[in-house]
This record gives C-alpha cells, sequence and structure tokens, in this order.
C-alpha cells in the first residue's frame, strides 16, 4: 500500500492498515449477517412497506457503488460494504417512507461521503449515517411514516414510542411517575399481547410484593412497537453484536462507553428538561426505543471511522454519548442517534492528532 | 438573549464557518501546522471579540445618534484595519521573531469575511457592551473550534490515496460540508429547547 | 490577443472561485437561489472595476514609497484601500436595499461583506501597488466574469436540486421562478443549506482541476 509521501519519517495512517481482500470482506459480511435478524423481524413486523425500503435502499447502495467504481478500480461489491452501507441506511428508516428518500440517502452515502474520498478505508464520516442525516435534513417531515405493527389493532395511527412521548411531554409538564408510565397512561397503543403478559405479571408475581409493571414493558423489550425497520427488536441487535464482539470483530470499548454514559446522562439528567425531576429519565424507554442500540453497536465502533487508540475510543464513545443525550433531549429529532455519530465523526481525526501527540513523546516536534 | 443563548448562538447554532458561511479561506485553505492553526484561531477570536465590543461603541456613541447608519462598513472595516494594526505593532514590540515565526499575516487575519462578517452579525442583535464582547468571543471560540476539526480532518485526508482531482481543496470542502452536516442539528429548535423554550 | 487573453485568464484558468478557490464565502452563502447569486455577481463586478480603477489611478498618481519593507503594502495605502473598497461596497448595499429590497433582505450581510472579500482585496492590492490602469481593469472585469461565471453554476444545481426551482428577474407575465419537472415535488433541501453549498463548492472545485489537468494533457500530447 502506502508509497504515499508524509511528512516525517514515520507514516501514521488511519485503519484500515491490512488490505487484504480476504479479511476485511469476510468481517463486512459477518457484521451484515449479523444484522439480518433484526431487518427479518423488522419485515415481518411491518410487511411488505418495510421489504420495499431495505431493497430499495440495499440496491441503490450496490447500483451506485458500481456505477461510480467499475470504470476505475473494478468490481468492489464483493467486500461487503456497499451492500452494509444499504442495510443499515434501510434499517433506519420508517418502513413507510416514500421510497426515493431511502434511495437518495444511499446514493449519497456511498457516493459523496464514501467514494469520493477514495472508497472502502478512506471514508471519515459513516456513509450510512451520513445518509440518513441527509434525507432528514433534506425531507424532515416527509420521512416520518410510521406503519402500525402487526398485530396492533386495525384503525390505530402508527406512532414510534418517542415521538409519541414528545408530543405528551409537551403538552403536559411536570407529569410525574416513571415515562413508561406516562406513555402507557397516554393511551399509546400497546398490543393485546402485552396487556396480557404485563396483566398477568402484576397479577400473579408482583401483586404480593405490592408493585406493578406499567404496560408496555413486554412490547418495547420484544420489539413489538412501531419504530424504525431495524431498531425495534433491542434483543436481536444486540445478540448480532454480542457475536461481533465475542468474535473480536467489534470492539466493545465504543458501543460500551456510547450506552453507558447515555443512559447514565439520560438517567439523571434526562427528566429536568420536563420538568419531572432529578433521576427521571425514563431510562428503559430511551434505551429500548430509537435507534441508540443499533447505532451504538453496528455503527459507532466502525474502525474506520473510530479513533485508532483504546484511550481515543473510551473518549469517543462517552462524548458520542453526551451528544446523544443532548440532541435527543434538546433537539429537533425525537432520535438524536445517528446524528450523534456522525457528530463524533467530525472529531475523530482530531482526537488521533491530540493522542497521537500526547502519547508519541514527540510533542509539537513531532506535530510538523 | 441570556448569555448562555449568546455563547450556543454565536458558537454552535449560527457557527461562523459551519452555519454562516464565513471564513471559508482560513479553513479550507493551504495545510498549516497545528501550531499555526491554533495561532491563526486564538488570534481571530481575540479579534473577534475587541472588534465586536469596538463596533458596539461605534454604533451605540456615534453611528445611532447622529443617524450615520450608511457609514456602518467604511465606520467597521476602518475599525477592524486599525486593530490589525495595533496588534502587528505591539507583536512586532514584542518580539519581531514571534510575527516572523507566527506563519500568517495580521493583516489577513484581521480583515476579512469572517471578522467583519462576526461584526455585522452581532450588531444586528443589539446587543450591551458586555454582551457583545461574548458573542464575539463565543464566535472566535466557534471559529477556532470549526478550523481545528477541518485541519486535523485536512491532516487525514493528505495522508491518504484520494481520487486526484478531488484532492487537496476540493475534498477539504467536501469534507466540510459534511462537517455542517453535522452541526445542522444544532438548530433554532434545539436552541429554544436548551433555553427552556 | 493580449487583452482577451487576460479577460479568459480570469474566467477559466485562474476563476476565482473554482480554480484559486478564493471568495468561497459568497460563493457557498449566496447561491441558494440563482436570482441572488447574480445580484452578489453584479454587485462584485462593479466593486471590483470601481475600486481597481480608483487605486490605479491613486497608484499611478503617487508612485512614491508604495510599499513597505516587507511583503505588503504601506500602512497608509492599505488601510486607504480598504476605506475606498468599503465604500463602494456600503453603495452597492444601499443601492441594493433602495431597488431591490428582497434581494436586498436575502443577501443579507453578504452585500456589505463584498468590502472584504479575498479576491477584491488581493486585486486591490495589485492595483494599488503600482499596476496599470489599463491591465487591471481587464484582470478584474475576467476575474468578475469568472466569479459569475461559478456563482450562476453552483446556484442553478442548489436551487435545482434543493428547492425545485430556478428564480430569475420576473419579466411581464413570466412570474420569475421555473419549477424543475421532477424535483419540484419533492426537493432535498440539504442543498439550499450550507451543507448544500460546500459540498456543491467542493465538487465545483473538483471538476475544474479535472477539466484543467485534461486539458494539460491533452496540450503535453500534441506538444
Amino acid at each position: 500500500m502506502a508509497d504515499v509521501p508524509v511528512a516525517g519519517s514515520l507514516l501514521v495512517s488511519p485503519a484500515p492498515h491490512i488490505r487484504g481482500a480476504g479479511s476485511s470482506a469476510l468481517m463486512t459480511w459477518t457484521v451484515t449477517l449479523c444484522l439480518v435478524p433484526a431487518a427479518a423481524w423488522g419485515v415481518f413486523l411491518f410487511g411488505a412497506p418495510a421489504a420495499f425500503v431495505l431493497l430499495v435502499a440495499v440496491g441503490t447502495a450496490l447500483a451506485t457503488e458500481l456505477a461510480v467504481v467499475l470504470p476505475f478500480r473494478g468490481f468492489t461489491l464483493g467486500d461487503g460494504s456497499a451492500f452494509l452501507t444499504g442495510l443499515i441506511v434501510g434499517l433506519l428508516m420508517p418502513a413507510g417512507a416514500p421510497l426515493h428518500i431511502p434511495a437518495a440517502a444511499s446514493a449519497f452515502g456511498i457516493v459523496i461521503v464514501k467514494q469520493s474520498f477514495g472508497g472502502l478505508g478512506r471514508n471519515w464520516m459513516n456513509p450510512a449515517l451520513a445518509g440518513v442525516a441527509f434525507a432528514h435534513l433534506s425531507w424532515g417531515g416527509a420521512l416520518a411514516k410510521w406503519v402500525a405493527p402487526r398485530g396492533a389493532l386495525p384503525g390505530t395511527e402508527a406512532l414510534a414510542p418517542l415521538e409519541a412521548l414528545r408530543m405528551v411531554l409537551a403538552g403536559h409538564p411536570a407529569v410525574r411517575g416513571s415515562l413508561l408510565r406516562v406513555l402507557a397512561d397516554s393511551g399509546y397503543p400497546f398490543s393485546g399481547i402485552d396487556g396480557r403478559v404485563v396483566g398477568w405479571i402484576n397479577a400473579r408475581l408482583l401483586a404480593p410484593l405490592g408493585g406493578a409493571l406499567p404496560r408496555g414493558v413486554f412490547d418495547l423489550l420484544v420489539g413489538n412497537a412501531a419504530g424504525r425497520i431495524g431498531e425495534v427488536s433491542v434483543p436481536l441487535l444486540l445478540a448480532g453484536a454480542a457475536w461481533l464482539i465475542a468474535r473480536r470483530i467489534v470492539r466493545w470499548q465504543v458501543p460500551v462507553s456510547f450506552v453507558a454514559s447515555f443512559a447514565v446522562l439520560a438517567g439523571v439528567f434526562g427528566g429536568l428538561t420536563e420538568g419531572r425531576g432529578w433521576f427521571a429519565g425514563g431510562v428503559f424507554v430511551q434505551l429500548f426505543s430509537g435507534s441508540l442500540i443499533l447505532c451504538a453497536f453496528f455503527a459507532a465502533p466502525d474502525p474506520v471511522t473510530a479513533p485508532l487508540s483504546a484511550t481515543g475510543r473510551y473518549f469517543y464513545g462517552a462524548g458520542l454519548g453526551v451528544a446523544a443525550f443532548f440532541l435527543r433531549f434538546y433537539g429537533s429529532m425525537d432520535d438524536g442517534a445517528p446524528i450523534a455519530v456522525i457528530l463524533g465523526n467530525c472529531f475523530v481525526p482530531l482526537i488521533d492528532r491530540l493522542v497521537r501527540s500526547a502519547g508519541s513523546g514527540l510533542g509539537k516536534a513531532g506535530a510538523r | 438573549m441570556s448569555w448562555l443563548g449568546i455563547i450556543v448562538t454565536f458558537a454552535l447554532v449560527d457557527n461562523v464557518v459551519l452555519a454562516r458561511l464565513l471564513g471559508l479561506c482560513p479553513c479550507a485553505g493551504a495545510p498549516r501546522t497545528f501550531r499555526v492553526i491554533l495561532g491563526v484561531g486564538i488570534c481571530t477570536t481575540v479579534l473577534m471579540a475587541m472588534s465586536s465590543l469596538a463596533a458596539w461603541a461605534l454604533e451605540t456613541l456615534f453611528l445611532d445618534p447622529r443617524d450615520l447608519g450608511f457609514l456602518r462598513i467604511p465606520c467597521f472595516v476602518l475599525a477592524l484595519a486599525l486593530l490589525a494594526l495595533l496588534l502587528e505593532s505591539m507583536a512586532l514590540r514584542i518580539s519581531p521573531a514571534l510575527l516572523r515565526a507566527a506563519g500568517f499575516s495580521v493583516r489577513g487575519v484581521a480583515v476579512n469575511c469572517a471578522t467583519l462578517g462576526v461584526v455585522l452579525l452581532v450588531t444586528l442583535e443589539r446587543l450591551s457592551a458586555l454582551e457583545s464582547l461574548l458573542a464575539g468571543l463565543s464566535a472566535g471560540c466557534g471559529f477556532l473550534l470549526a478550523l481545528t476539526l477541518m485541519s486535523a480532518i485536512r491532516e487525514r485526508l493528505d495522508a491518504e490515496r484520494v481520487p486526484r482531482s478531488l484532492r487537496g481543496l476540493p475534498l477539504s470542502l467536501v469534507s466540510a460540508g459534511l462537517v455542517a452536516l453535522a452541526f445542522s442539528a444544532f438548530d433554532r429548535v434545539f436552541l429554544a429547547n436548551l433555553l427552556g423554550r | 490577443m493580449k487583452h482577451a487573453e487576460g479577460f479568459s485568464k480570469g474566467l477559466f484558468r485562474e476563476n476565482p472561485v473554482a480554480a484559486l478557490l478564493l471568495g468561497l464565502c459568497p460563493a457557498a452563502a449566496v447561491t441558494g437561489r440563482v436570482i441572488d447569486a447574480l445580484w452578489m455577481s453584479a454587485g462584485f463586478l462593479a466593486v471590483l472595476l470601481l475600486s481597481s480603477l480608483c487605486l490605479s489611478l491613486l497608484g499611478a498618481l503617487s508612485p512614491a514609497a508604495a510599499r513597505d519593507g516587507g511583503a505588503g503594502l504601506s500602512r497608509g495605502r492599505w488601510i486607504g484601500s480598504l476605506v475606498i473598497t468599503a465604500c463602494l461596497a456600503s453603495c452597492f448595499d444601499l443601492l441594493l436595499r433602495a431597488f431591490a429590497p428582497g434581494a436586498s433582505a436575502r443577501l443579507g450581510i453578504y452585500a456589505p461583506l463584498v468590502a472584504v472579500n479575498c479576491i477584491v482585496l488581493g486585486r486591490v492590492e495589485l492595483a494599488a501597488g503600482g499596476l496599470s490602469i489599463g491591465r487591471s481593469l481587464r484582470d478584474a472585469a475576467g476575474t468578475g466574469a469568472g466569479f459569475a461565471g461559478a456563482l450562476l453554476l453552483v446556484s442553478v444545481v442548489r436551487e435545482a436540486l434543493g428547492a425545485g426551482t430556478i428564480t430569475l428577474f420576473p419579466i411581464g407575465t413570466f412570474g420569475g421562478s421555473l419549477a424543475v419537472p421532477l424535483l419540484a415535488a419533492s426537493p432535498a433541501r440539504a442543498f439550499v443549506y450550507a451543507t448544500g453549498g460546500l459540498l456543491c463548492l467542493g465538487y465545483l472545485a473538483g471538476a475544474s482541476r479535472l477539466l484543467s489537468s485534461e486539458r494539460r494533457r491533452g496540450e503535453s500530447d500534441r506538444a
């Protein structure tokens, strides 16, 4: 690879360092495979619209990569990165999104965020999330076409939990009680199964102890609520992520510090924004709805766009948690996670630079 | 506007480079060492703060009472130029070597779209003297943030094999566009929510 | 021939925005609409020509001690040239406010910012430093035309993709706004915001580099 001249006598280049077609392609396809359960669940829950969105997103990604790269570098679809980008874009779309939006998001990610910089391994911003952010900025409201999950009562209006929460809390400030109870009490259409399961647990297990679970625990836990195609089933996402971490394809530092710092901030300060007091953030709802888990375990730890050093990765993950907290609780979107990650991507070259000049002992001289 | 409001508005929501698109020439421009970048950023921040205060004084004490609004631009440009010369002569007196080693020209840093733009934006808000100073300072910090981010990204790009025609400034601009995409998360709604509606 | 070459240099090979990458701020900021770009180009050209003229005249009338020891103009000349340019930019801003208040409101602070535009300051420094009046004007005209061309190109792309329209001067029954067939229904608004401006500028510069390297290759093939 590197006969790229760099100032100084050492060549410090960004990841990945081993560009063998075999190993990195295998890793990428493994990540894709680990997303399949969550994707399949999304299609099962939301039906044909979800399948179309995924098809369009992945198809556009593959087609644009082929069109842009084939004349110059030959066939690169085998490395799996275009497929993965398209898949993540599709999974972050609501099932009812107008089809030109996932197409544009995929195309934007592949052409502008990835190929303009030289292709695999050379981009500094996550292509899929950048495409999603571009879609939100460009089409905003038109994007929020939720589809009611399978098994919902016919005629219920589909609304993602976070969106519903925002509306409820805007109207009635200082509503006390756990966030999930607030959501349930506002009449959010949790499923019948959820009602039966929670009712059974409350009656048989918790009544003697004096407690009671609010409605919706089962739905959110299992992933039977409205939302973006890939974000609803947290257990399936976590299972896939656990496999990736066990196989050392994904380093745990970034996702765990991301989720941990977000959870702590949301738990402690989350309630303050709506006047519900300290420690009233509703960590369960915040983690089990929205795309935080998906972004934290499948997009944020991408070695190409994450810091090189372990120290850097801790700071990066923590910073992502802070950004996600501010953007979700104060920002204009209901779910700040994708934009928090690309915001973090902007700081990665800086983090790398600072860690490098601090750790290498060369200090300012090394910076030249 | 409250102090937090001023800081968040001028540093993030209306970031000089990434939202207002001022000061692009130094940000996307020729690669420089980290130390030079820091120098440019700090110098610009100081100048933005001082010139915002000077503009407040000019506006409140001279232009407004006599209804001389049409003289605003020449007066502000003159103020910026004089401040630049002041800083230059101070630096020369402290250490001429410092000025040579700085790697940038104080005149160039002092009189450009970013500094005049910030001065005009601050004056438009009709803030008090102290608030104007804070606004100029915040804008400068926002500029410094954008500058350091862009310089680190540029350094990383220069070490990569990027498409030939896009190498250098074009890709720098595309990267700036992507950073602006990320920073678009900081919008008016964010500001309103942060300040408690 | 030499005059035409000097003019075309500013238009293509040394296009201030696309090739030299100067004056990026207005190029990214006011190109959300074609008509704004046109007004900006007009004002820019006017200020550039007039300031080049004034400062070349002054430079011709007082040739002594044009430059100080270092690389720049003497302090007096520097401040003088800045103030003259600022006055001209101010005139442009005031005239715009009087005769095209809509455009003035949309251009906002970018109209008076012509006073400190990198391109203008660069040309002004050359003019005040002793460049002949003829050459000054010719180069200024070429640069202004190049600036206008680049702005026009970027604004057409940005407005078409970002708003689905192309807004021009209303003439007679023509309301001023052309709708682009497929894009008008659901335009990608990001192109009208800051991110779109920067992206379009970057690709314009890249395209310009590609064209000039192709041309150079063509010339060396022929040679």
